[in-house]
């Protein structure tokens, strides 16, 4: 008898470690009332959260309820890097006062950020950045902040006050951290980025990168395995120091949203275990911590929380920024879910980050096929997408494309298919990178010197990113699209008298003449920059905005 | 003497705690043994794991059966 008590008990407490109790965990969210919300301060842009329609999926919303677009793009001179120890570029914030700029460093494979580039970015119709950050950086020591680093951060964010633009912080990491261990010659640290050395935890495992992938390394599993299963307490040190970023920004509109971590490898653990068991328990405890939403039991802290484990309010109590959640790394690989897709918290701003990157790191890469004769996603480059909507709406959340790029020798097959299905699945992106040093993806060429910071802006990226697109839009149903061989554009939508303004943007590239018609009374505005904004108010029913197809104006080379 | 399908049922029954697929094997081997072990008036030992593997069995099942039923209609 006592025997069956004890095994049924045992039971039990599986039952509530593993699935069953993060299956109820999530399921109770829906139930627990949203932490309460106050207005924040009004500042140069809305406040953006998640807006929850009844039967829809959620999105995007500014002050006005409407659908945002954030197109964007993602400098990355904010990591750090490997092999050394130390940014490349200044934190000193007087570097690049009154539009300075520090010299370009070929010890970088990103050019510096200044002022210029994010008027750049502002001149091909961006609204947003999406700025890495490096935990190295934010706690080189275990414990101790780094307040001039967030004074950097700052200071791009005051730039994209100016230009009314939005910034995703986003926490960053590739193959964990720099600190792995430089390893063998199969290891370039100059690709890795994240972990301070002091959270590196690796076990002696040796440092050798298998097939040129720098996450197929037995340090750098072992690394991430450990921060999963907070060994000594490193998890609760994120938490912290997401809680010091965020205890920064708490009262910025400007500042859209945090991204939690990017690209979560699942280290030695197996999917769909890894997301629903240690990620999206772990996501949840990050909002605990900067929101005070009390989702998931009362736990201890210091080492491996369950799932069902939720976290201490840190006393940040920001409950208005967006809290953006990347897919575990190999959804990424497979353009499908490799988690439940069960609702995360009680916190209403919840968006669900893809990194769409078909036919570049999806399975199909392994193969020597052509992009246009790939045997894989089955989908094609609609899958992830789909599939992704089906996600945002279980998980009760919305859906941003926070990474896509490539090389940009494809541009015409994969860049102009990815734009086109962020149109019709009505997402923003982020561009995948800014600029880069060297012969990589950046909007721009590279620099044909050191001294510069880059080449000319490249014209397929120009064409295809400097878009016309709803900036904001009432009509949750509108559809739209940009051809963007010959700078036509299209919107159709239903709006009632009173809605709201949908605003759209009109690039300087774009010249073709705006026309409307009955369904709304439309107001164009002349940006000093060249470019245009439509401003349509809905006098009821249906209601077409259109650019007429006109030669594009590109400046690129 | 223990009936070998006990443990199967229970080792099935902790499996189907973290991956739903083992659930209906550890019912039906759960659910199969302990019939035995009843009908064997004492002969055959095993029932305390019989039953916590077909108890772990049910709870991977509902598991499962919420969560896709959660998700086809979210």
């Amino acid at each position: 008898m006592i025997r069956r008590i004890a095994l049924e008990l045992l039971i039990l407490a599986v039952a509530v470690l593993t699935y069953p109790g993060a299956v109820l965990t999530s399921l109770a969210t829906r139930v627990i009332p949203a932490p309460a919300a106050s207005p924040g301060p009004s500042g140069a842009l809305a406040w953006l959260h998640v807006a929850h329609p009844a039967g829809g999926r959620p999105f995007i919303a500014d002050d006005q309820g409407r659908l945002v677009l954030l197109h964007g793009a993602i400098p990355a001179s904010l990591l750090e890097f490997g092999p050394g120890t130390a940014p490349v570029y200044p934190l000193d914030t007087a570097a690049y006062a009154d539009r300075m700029c520090p010299a370009n460093s070929a010890a970088s494979r990103y050019p510096p950020l200044c002022q210029d580039d994010l008027d750049a970015m502002a001149r091909l119709g961006f609204n947003s950045i999406r700025l890495p950050l490096s935990w190295s950086l934010l706690e080189p020591e275990r414990g101790k902040f780094n307040a001039s680093y967030l004074d950097r951060v700052a200071q791009i964010v005051d730039w994209a006050r100016e230009l009314r633009m939005y910034v995703i912080v986003d926490m960053h990491q590739n193959a964990y951290s720099h600190y792995v261990g430089a390893g063998d010659s199969t290891v370039d640290l100059s690709y890795d980025s994240g972990a301070p050395k002091w959270a590196t935890i690796t076990d002696g495992l040796p440092s050798h990168v298998v097939d040129k992938q720098r996450e197929l390394n037995a340090a750098v599993l072992e690394a991430t395995t450990n921060f999963w299963y907070d060994r000594g307490g490193i998890q609760d040190e994120y938490l912290s120091t997401l809680a010091f970023v965020a205890r920064r920004f708490r009262d910025d509109p400007v500042v859209a949203g945090y991204s939690i971590y990017n690209e979560p490898l699942p280290g030695w653990s197996l999917p769909p275990g890894f997301e629903d068991l240690l990620l999206f328990p772990f996501y949840r405890r990050a909002i605990d911590a900067i929101t005070g939403a009390h989702d998931g039991l009362p736990c201890w802290s210091g080492i491996l929380m369950p799932a069902v484990c939720g976290y201490r309010d840190l006393g940040v109590d920001d409950r208005r920024h967006l809290i953006f959640l990347d897919a575990g790394l190999l959804r990424q690989v497979t353009d499908f879910p490799t988690h439940l897709g069960m609702p995360v918290s009680s916190y209403p701003n919840v968006v669900l980050s893809i990194h769409a990157y078909t036919h570049i790191f999806t399975l199909d890469n392994l193969l020597p096929q052509l992009v246009s004769k790939s045997s894989y996603p089955w989908g094609g480059y609609d899958q992830s997408y789909s599939l992704a909507e089906r996600e945002a709406r279980a998980m009760d959340a919305a859906l941003f494309v926070a990474e896509f790029g490539n090389a940009p020798s494809d541009d015409s097959t994969i860049l102009s298919a990815q734009v086109l299905e962020q149109e019709k699945h009505l997402t923003g992106f982020e561009f995948w990178p800014w600029k880069e040093n060297g012969s990589g993806w950046g909007v721009y060429n590279p620099p044909a010197s050191t001294s510069d910071s880059s080449g000319c802006l490249r014209a397929s990226r120009e064409r295809l990113l400097a878009r016309v697109y709803p900036r904001a839009t009432a009509d949750l149903t509108a559809s739209f699209h940009y051809d963007s061989t010959d700078g036509g554009f299209t919107m159709r939508g239903h709006g009632r008298p009173g809605d709201p303004a949908t605003v759209v943007y009109v690039p300087p590239e774009v010249t073709g003449q705006v026309s409307v018609d009955d369904g709304v009374r439309a107001v164009l505005s002349q940006e000093t920059d060249g470019s245009r904004l439509i401003l349509a108010s809905p006098s009821g029913g249906d209601f077409v905005i259109a650019v007429a197809p006109t030669p594009l104006a590109l400046a690129g080379c | 003497m223990r009936d070998r399908a006990a443990t199967r049922a229970l080792v099935l029954g902790l499996l189907a705690l973290w991956f739903g697929i083992f659930a209906p094997f550890a019912i039906w081997s759960g659910f199969r043994s302990w019939r035995r072990i009843r009908a064997s008036d004492g002969e055959l030992k095993g029932a305390a794991s019989a039953v916590a593997g077909l108890l772990a069995g049910l709870i991977g099942l509902a598991t499962m059966v919420i969560g896709a039923v959660y998700w086809l209609t979210a």
